[in-house]
């Protein structure tokens, strides 16, 4: 006898979450950045979650302040990019919070960037060069199939923490990687006419984005990473758009936009600030807005 | 702080610097491995400063700190100071603190920064201006450091509350003896402190503390009879306190604001601290019986301090402190008073480098012979290396 095992495998699901969801009392969870929040969210809905910073704050320069050191005792999970770009502060909370669980990636503590192939690694690192990331370019949550395998390791996190909710979880994860599969394909479609598109660009915020859909960043209005625009700078940037193939000039909603006026205003090019995250501009409410919202941003100019 | 020869303190140097070659892209397991350069030119002094007048190295600092397994962490952070053609190398931390008690619990044990109210658990490269405020240099010998075991806790509360106890040596914080007679407790100095913190909207945070410090070796000793000669040759270059007591109670508060929360351009700190220091005159007996009998107020330091980071390339900062001090003279106290107003520009070409130029107005009544100073100092302060995180 042929038994659609699809149907018996939905029915097992929904039998063991609406089972399990009683028996769990979810997560707390602590994320350093809105990205990683939201995708907590899709994955273990009944996760308490809390983030640490927002879209407009710079992940790089976080304090080390006294309400994440709280957050940060409470949580049984902490989510973050990695490859260094919380070095400057989530150490000193992990020291000051006291919460073993969250201390190491074998327990409760969890990189995006180590389950996935980051950009721009680096041999060997010099502060000459301003301050770059040996373990490669850490704002991988534009890269959708990167955030795939994120959510896939994510999952495995969650469920090593919370065995009881297994079922809840790879129901959880089989959703969203079903949603996302189908948009990826949408926002490579919409995205089409961006293709070979040249912009220029404050900090690697938008590598991935740009790798994603083809674009290039042919100049950063950092001389070097983490450094502000200079104005010596910011002119060999004005002779760098005398070619007339830069399209706009872009810049992450915790940017400031200043260098980018100025050089917008000179060299006759729009400026557009796009949202770094969920919580970035009024549109990006989640990681599937997110996606949207950028890339009709960049339709727009 | 123990002297030794140069070739000594750059052998030392070397040792720590040459690991770095097997952690050549420190992460948050592998040792972080770092330098502080503080070079100065100032022209005349502040008392009970660790900086002297002219050309001088400040705390030229040497950090090694990992995770040591699952259970420890470690740190050591040697300082390098130079004085009078001679070199000096101190040892101002080197200790472990456990990462994985249960309930918010850890302890610290070894040489460690007491965390007694707010600046003090901060290294001194990390503020604002080149000087400790006068309260501290009086009170805490710049900032104090010591051999001991801390115990700390920290709350599972939204409002981030934190309190612990510390046990110390008290080497620096002992009163003077002139005479070498005086027999000192070995565990001279225990603290409690409590602090409490939180947001205040996207914009703001706060971190409010209170701290006590019960010194056993506080106490003057009686026969202190030419005690202004001696007293006035001290001042050139100390890590002790000067001005100590029996009791000392500290309350202090730090808010910090930038726009949307986001620091990256903007921010402000404004903190402040208010130190008493009671029960520093000599007990009854114990040599002139008058003394202890004598009416003396407490002694008492506060400042308010505001810094502002105009842009990622310059910060700017206000200090105004005071301390009033007692000093024995024979059989009777002397009330003195110093006054600092102070005002600092500080140009940071990227996170890791600042030059600093700071003018100090210093007002004095009794103090040393200040009457009406003023202090140019121009400083840099360099990281190099993987520098740890900084505290709130």
């Amino acid at each position: 006898m042929h038994i659609n095992s699809n149907l018996v495998k939905v029915a097992a699901l929904a039998l063991s979450m609406g089972y399990s969801s009683l028996a769990n009392a979810g997560l707390n969870i602590f994320a350093c950045e809105p990205e990683y929040a939201a995708l907590v969210k899709e994955l273990a809905p009944d996760a308490k979650i809390y983030s640490a910073t927002t879209a407009l704050q710079d992940p790089h320069q976080v304090q080390a302040r006294p309400s994440l050191i709280a957050k940060m005792r409470q949580a049984d999970l902490a989510v973050c990019a990695g490859a260094d770009l919380e070095v400057g502060w989530l150490p000193m909370l992990q020291m000051k919070s006291s919460n073993a669980n969250v201390r190491s990636t074998d327990h409760g503590l969890f990189f995006a960037a180590e389950h996935v192939d980051t950009l721009d690694k680096l041999e060997s690192v010099d502060r000459s060069m301003g301050d770059v990331h040996a373990l490669g370019n850490p704002h991988l949550h534009f890269s959708p199939y990167r955030m795939l395998e994120v959510a896939k390791a994510l999952t495995v996190k969650l469920i090593s923490l919370d065995p009881d909710s297994q079922d809840q979880y790879q129901a959880a994860l089989k959703v969203f990687s079903h949603k996302w599969s189908l948009a990826i394909p949408d926002w490579e479609a919409k995205a089409a006419s961006l293709k070979g598109k040249k912009v220029i660009a404050y900090h690697s915020s938008f590598r991935y984005l740009f790798d994603w859909i083809g674009m290039e960043q042919v100049g950063d209005l950092e001389p070097k990473p983490g450094l502000p625009p200079s104005s010596s700078h910011l002119a060999s940037l004005l002779k760098r758009t005398a070619t007339g193939d830069v399209m706009a000039i872009i810049v992450a909603s915790y940017q400031s936009e200043r260098g980018a006026n100025w050089l917008g205003e000179r060299a006759n090019l729009p400026v557009k600030v796009l949202p770094m995250s969920v919580g970035g501009n009024e549109q990006s409410q989640d990681l599937f807005s997110l996606y949207d919202s950028v890339i009709d941003l960049l339709l727009k100019i | 702080m123990k002297t030794i020869n140069y070739h000594a303190a750059y052998a030392a140097a070397c040792a720590l610097i040459s690991t770095s070659t097997w952690a050549e892209s420190p992460t948050l397991t592998n040792p972080a491995i770092s330098a502080v350069l503080d070079g100065y030119y100032q022209n005349t002094e502040r008392p009970m400063s660790e900086r002297v007048e002219g050309f001088g190295l400040g705390h030229t600092e040497l950090a090694l700190s990992a995770n040591i397994d699952d259970m420890f962490y470690g740190k050591l952070t040697a300082v390098v100071e130079s004085h009078e053609g001679e070199t000096e190398l101190g040892l101002e931390e080197g200790f472990i603190q456990t990462l994985a008690m249960p309930g918010g619990f850890s302890i610290r044990a070894g040489r460690f920064l007491s965390d007694v109210g707010y600046l003090n658990n901060q290294h001194v490269h990390t503020d604002s201006f080149s000087d400790r405020p006068a309260a501290y240099r009086a009170f805490l010998g710049s900032h104090y450091f010591d051999d001991g075991v801390r115990l700390n806790y920290v709350a599972a509360t939204d409002l981030y509350l934190a309190m612990g106890i510390e046990a110390f040596k008290g080497d620096s914080m002992r009163a003077a003896d002139e005479h070498n007679e005086r027999e000192y407790k070995e565990l001279g100095v225990y603290t409690a402190y409590t602090k409490f913190g939180g947001d205040i909207g996207a914009n703001g945070s706060w971190l409010a503390g209170l701290s006590y410090m019960r010194n056993e070796n506080g106490r003057l000793t009686a026969d202190e009879h030419e005690s202004d000669e001696h007293e006035s040759e001290e001042h050139e270059h100390s890590h002790s306190a000067q001005y100590t007591g029996e009791n000392t109670y500290i309350a202090d508060f730090v808010y910090k604001w930038a726009p949307n929360g986001n620091y990256k351009y903007q921010h402000l700190t404004l903190s402040g601290e208010y130190f008493k220091v009671t029960d520093f005159t000599p007990l009854q007996g114990s040599g002139e019986a008058n003394l202890g009998t004598q009416n003396v107020d407490d002694q008492q330091g506060w400042y308010l301090s505001g810094v502002y980071q105009l842009s990622p390339n310059w910060s700017t900062g206000l200090r105004y402190g005071e301390v009033d001090t007692q000093e024995m003279h024979g059989d009777h106290f002397h009330p003195q008073k110093l006054e600092e107003t102070e005002l600092s520009l500080a140009w940071h070409n990227s996170h890791f480098s600042t030059v600093r130029l700071q003018y100090t107005n210093q007002k004095g009544t009794n103090f040393d012979g200040i009457e009406d100073d003023n202090v140019f100092t121009l400083q840099y302060v360099m990281t190099l290396g993987a520098h740890g995180a900084h505290q709130f």
